[in-house]
């Protein structure tokens, strides 16, 4: 066991910027087959994220992206009958280990949802919320990180003098970025995002493309994504799924410039899907 | 007509886009039915809000007395009286003569003159309610003259009234030789009582006789008359003297002040008590006085307008024996002027006060003014209530008799009687009482309403206290926890419990559930008192188990961890139960003399409470059964209702699933539980059926939880049925009705516009 899981600190110690090049496998899925009941969803997908990248997973609608995405924190145990083969393991560590508590895995893996979902609350406890589900109860710790967490999500000026005002007044992009900051707020190792930027204008977009480049110093990003320019601006990596299967994973120039198989180069060229 | 025509012709498929006339119509129907429901709800509503208010709002209008014509009479009347109808008064002079007049013409119908061989009429005193006349005459003797109207109706039907007057010979009373000043005479359970007062040398003496009558063989009566004896020797100068129509005792107030009461011991009247009402006022002096109807109370006015009320009631003696005193009850309100009058009403505790130039109609037990009008310019020398209390005549110094009419059909209702603390005739203090009937004619009817809310209350905080936390929590389990195969089950499950007809779970309260609880109140105490900690246990050792063995249960199985716990810590306190009661609740029995082990004679000894078997504690129970479904649903609905997508957000920040449930769903769904809650406490605050069968209905204030409570539904139910249309009792159980829609509608605005602020705060995009 290269690291173990240690969910109160693992959020707060931020590995040096020094160190640039990680594991190869830090996110590691293994012959995965996912069931919801009978309806096979994705079949055998085999792919290695490495450590402080960004992948992008693209694919026509319904091919199984944010499915596979959902399962890397296990978020899809909230459906009923789902069923899996195969395992995922994340520094090495299987994250179907019985010894391993989910909360402590979502605490390390955050996520950013297809639709926006802030919660009925201020914008303020909106961004602290899993500062508070951790216990943290310190005044100035919860402000410092409220603020780090707007800023990066490029939404601190707009927001810096209502943030007891509910989130719910706020429109669909900026409650899309305030989703993004809640998700960064306790400084998860990984970050999911499915299609961030759907909601936002290409001035927001922009900003969050920024915040993923930054983020990248730090956290390992998994994105989802319809916007081949995205992928290609944000990405190391793209995996192109369809039907449920991963057709092609390689770098994205790669993906981008020369695709071995032609479903992906049918795909990217914008010929279906 | 050409322009369409045009139209259609260069785009031939416009028709495409219109809507069919059908589509329109139906629209516009449907719109106009949906708005007649709307509006209908709303007028019935209204409707039964505006019948209640009709219902009740005789309650608190005063009496409508307007004069009738005057009769004159004649000048030197001293006394008059009535027959039922008040058709033919009569009045007796000064020197007895006792003439009869019709009041349609005023004119002379009979006249009857003392025998002219007997002493001469000294004084002359008038029960017109009872058609009797005292005459006192010179020598100190006392006669009663009977006056009695027969109904004559003539063959075209007419009703001519007969009056008959029959004179009883005089009874030697008094001191002989001295002329009677006063007579009375008054009826008591063994006979008559005949008084005199006489004036002997400046000094005032009071001589009584009894007449006791015997039935003899063959029905007739046989008179005894008894030998004479001094009443209120001691007191040198009478001012006036109060006789009640009881004969048990004897009033005497002295001209300092001084009100001297004798009561009835054996065969005399002997001193009781003796009090001074106007304490702290200028004048001391008694100016009027007069006992009011059920003659346990008077009303003593002064010169300065000070009113009071003394009543005989049970008093605590130093020796701490508990005897019937008098004592003041009320301090009327003040009086327009010096008190010259206080004349009773029959058959209720109304009385007429004359005072400063004016006259009132007062409620004793109320003290509310019922009605307040011009007194005549001549003195008053006597006042008569009807029977029925719906007319008053006044013998004026001028001989004329002036009649009022009366229309007041809730003399003794007032606000401060439905809603007030009141002293009511008999009680050892003001109370909040509701005691709508009894056997006795004399009895006042009481009709405070706060003992009903507070059963109300009671009857709601005990349900609530158990239904709320059980269904609400349960909601939570159930729409956060469960899984969805069970859950499919105990939904409907729920909403079947939630039809049963509440008479099914009062009967089951009462006839099932009250004996089993009493015979084993202790055992359930334990059992429930050891639920909590042994799930909290349960909880806490899951929480130690390693993460692998917990792993085994799918979520949503936990509760069969539960079970053994609860089944085993409820076995454990049922089993321990005796145990418990023989060490802690052992009670020597009051009856027996024995030392008993029992929890409900513990109670009551050491709480000095009382203990009934259908009590607070098997309603509250019952009546949760019957809120719980209700609230479970509702709340259940509104906690599924929270998007999933808040539940996954939630916890994926690395929230556990309490905490997502307690931060984000609950918050989220808050105002759907409002409104459970509001549902619950709307069918627990109206239920009736439950309380009328489980509880005593007793209307007492106690927060006791082992006796029981009268709720305003349940008392509506159990005395409509009883109560005479337009009848004051009828109204007040109305007004019961009205206070409780009052209560909802309070409680639920109340709810509602918080239940709008949350979910203006937590709403859901
Ligand atoms: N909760 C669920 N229960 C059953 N089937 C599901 C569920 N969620 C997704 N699916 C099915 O799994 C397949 C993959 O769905 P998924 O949401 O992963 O697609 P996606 O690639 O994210 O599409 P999009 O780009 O439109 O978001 C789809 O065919 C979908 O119908
Ligand atoms: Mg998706």
């Amino acid at each position: 066991m290269p690291a173990t899981m240690n969910p109160t600190t693992s959020r707060i110690q931020v590995r040096p910027a020094t160190e640039k090049e990680g594991r190869k496998d830090y996110i590691s899925i293994r012959d995965f087959n996912f069931y919801y009941g009978a309806k096979k969803a994705l079949e055998s997908i085999s792919l290695d994220v490495p450590e402080r990248r960004v992948v992008a997973f693209i694919g026509p609608s319904g091919c199984g992206k944010s499915t596979l995405l959902r399962n890397l924190n296990r978020m899809n145990d909230l459906v009923d009958g789902i069923r899996h083969e195969g395992d995922i393991t994340i520094n090495g560590r299987s994250i179907y280990d019985p010894g391993l508590e989910v909360i402590s895995l979502r605490r390390r893996v955050g996520m950013v949802f297809q639709k926006s979902n802030p919660f009925p609350k201020s914008i303020y406890e909106n961004v602290v919320y899993a500062l508070r589900v951790m216990g943290v109860r310190d005044r100035a710790i919860l402000d410092e990180a409220c603020e780090t967490s707007l800023r990066k999500a490029a939404l601190w000026d707009e927001v810096k003098d209502r943030l007891q005002d509910s989130a719910l007044g706020l429109s669909g992009g900026q409650m899309q970025r305030l989703c993004i900051a809640r998700a960064i707020a306790n400084r998860p190792e990984i970050l999911l995002m499915d299609e961030p930027c759907s909601a936002l204008d290409p001035i927001a977009t922009g900003k969050i493309e920024e915040l993923i480049h930054e983020l990248k110093e730090q956290f390992t990003i998994v994105i989802v994504t319809h916007s081949m320019q995205q992928a290609a601006r944000v990405s190391d990596r793209t995996a192109f799924f369809y039907l449920g299967k991963l057709i092609e994973y390689d770098t994205t120039e790669k993906i981008f410039m020369n695709p071995s198989q032609a479903q992906t180069e049918a795909y990217i060229s914008g010929r279906f899907g | 007509m050409d322009t369409t025509d045009k139209k259609t012709a260069s785009a031939p498929n416009e028709e495409r886009f219109q809507v069919t006339r059908l589509t329109l119509l139906t629209d516009l129907w449907m719109g106009r039915i949906i708005r007649v429901g709307g509006v209908g709800v709303v007028l019935a509503v209204v409707g039964m809000l505006l019948f209640l208010v009709f219902q009740v709002f005789p309650l608190f209008v005063g009496a409508k007395v307007s004069p009738l014509a005057p009769v004159p009479m004649a000048a030197s009347a001293q006394a008059f009286g009535e027959d039922e109808y008040g058709e033919m008064p009569f009045v007796v002079e000064a020197n007895g003569r006792i003439r009869f007049h019709r009041v349609k013409d005023g004119a002379l119908v009979r006249e009857w003159v003392p025998e002219a061989e007997l002493p001469a009429v000294a004084s002359v005193r008038s029960y017109p309610r009872d058609g009797l006349v005292v005459l006192g005459l010179a020598d100190g003797s006392v006669r009663e003259v009977k006056v009695t109207y027969r109904a004559d109706f003539s063959q075209q039907g007419q009703r001519s009234l007969d009056p008959q007057v029959v004179a009883a010979p005089p009874v030697p009373v008094g001191k002989a030789g001295l002329p009677c000043v006063e007579a009375w005479s008054v009826k008591s359970a063994a006979g008559r009582l005949l008084l005199c007062r006489q004036q002997e040398a400046g000094r005032d003496r009071l001589t009584a006789l009894r007449l006791t009558e015997r039935k003899g063989l063959g029905g007739k009566a046989k008179i005894t008359v008894g030998t004479p004896f001094a009443v209120a020797a001691d007191v040198p100068d009478l001012e006036r003297v109060l006789v009640p129509s009881t004969a048990d005792s004897v009033v005497v107030v002295r001209k300092d002040g001084e009100v001297r009461i004798y009561a009835e011991n054996g065969e005399a009247i002997e001193f009781l008590q003796s009090f001074r009402p106007f304490e702290g006022s200028a004048d001391r002096r008694v100016s009027a006085a007069g006992f009011i109807f059920g003659n346990v109370s008077v009303v003593l006015a002064n010169g300065a307008g000070v009113e009071e009320v003394w009543s005989l009631y049970p008093q605590k003696q130093p020796d701490g024996r508990s005897l019937r005193r008098w004592g003041k009850i009320h301090d009327a309100e003040a009086l327009p002027g010096a008190g010259q009058g206080i004349y009773p009403a029959v058959g209720n505790k109304c009385y007429l006060t004359v005072a400063g130039g004016r006259m009132q109609v007062r409620n004793m037990t109320t003290g509310s003014i019922r009605w307040d009008g011009v007194a005549p310019e001549s003195p008053v020398r006597q006042v008569a209530f009807a029977r029925n209390y719906d007319r008053f005549s006044v013998l004026c110094a001028d001989g004329s008799l002036r009649r009022w009419e009366v229309e007041d059909h809730h003399p003794e209702s007032s606000f401060n009687a439905f809603f007030g603390k009141i002293w009511y005739e008999g009680a050892e203090g003001p109370a909040y009482t509701w005691q709508s009937s009894s056997g006795a004619d004399e009895f006042e009817a009481k009709y405070s309403l706060v003992p009903l809310f507070y059963g109300t209350v009671k009857g709601t905080i005990y349900a609530l206290l158990f239904a709320l936390p059980i269904a609400l929590l349960a909601a939570v389990y159930v729409s956060q926890f469960l899984r969805p195969e069970w859950r499919k089950v105990v939904k409907p499950t729920m909403e079947i419990m939630a039809s049963l007809p509440s008479v099914v779970l009062g009967f089951l309260a009462g006839l099932w559930l009250a004996p089993l609880v009493d015979a084993s109140l202790l055992k359930l105490i334990c059992v429930i008192a050891v639920l909590a900690p042994a799930a909290l246990c349960a909880g806490f050792l899951w929480s130690q188990l390693p993460q692998p063995v917990r792993r085994r249960v799918g979520p949503g199985w936990e509760f069969v961890w539960l079970m053994p716990f609860l089944l085993l810590a409820g076995w454990a306190a049922w089993s321990a139960a005796p145990w418990i009661e023989s060490t802690f609740f052992t009670v020597k029995d009051l009856a027996s003399g024995q030392n008993v082990s029992d929890f409900r004679e513990w109670w009551r000894q050491t709480s000095g409470l009382s203990y009934d078997s259908r009590n607070s504690l098997v309603v509250g129970f019952v009546m949760g059964f019957a809120v719980i479904p209700l609230v479970f649903t509702i709340a259940e609905d509104a906690l599924s209702n929270v998007p999933t997508s808040l539940v996954s957000g939630s916890l994926a920040c690395g929230a556990s699933r309490w905490q997502t449930v307690w931060r984000v769903v609950v918050p989220t769904a808050i105002s759907g539980i409002v409104s459970a809650i509001m549902i619950g406490f709307g069918r627990a605050i109206g239920e009736t059926m439950i309380v009328v069968m489980a509880t005593g209905n007793t209307p007492v204030m106690e927060a006791n939880p082992f006796n029981g409570m009268r709720t305003l539904s349940a008392n509506i139910a159990v005395e409509l049925p009883e109560a005479a249309t337009g009848h004051t009792h009828f109204r007040a159980l109305f007004l019961g009705a009205c206070c409780l829609f009052f209560l909802t509608f309070v409680i639920n605005t109340l709810a509602e516009v918080l239940r709008q602020r949350l979910r203006e705060r937590y709403k859901v995009v």
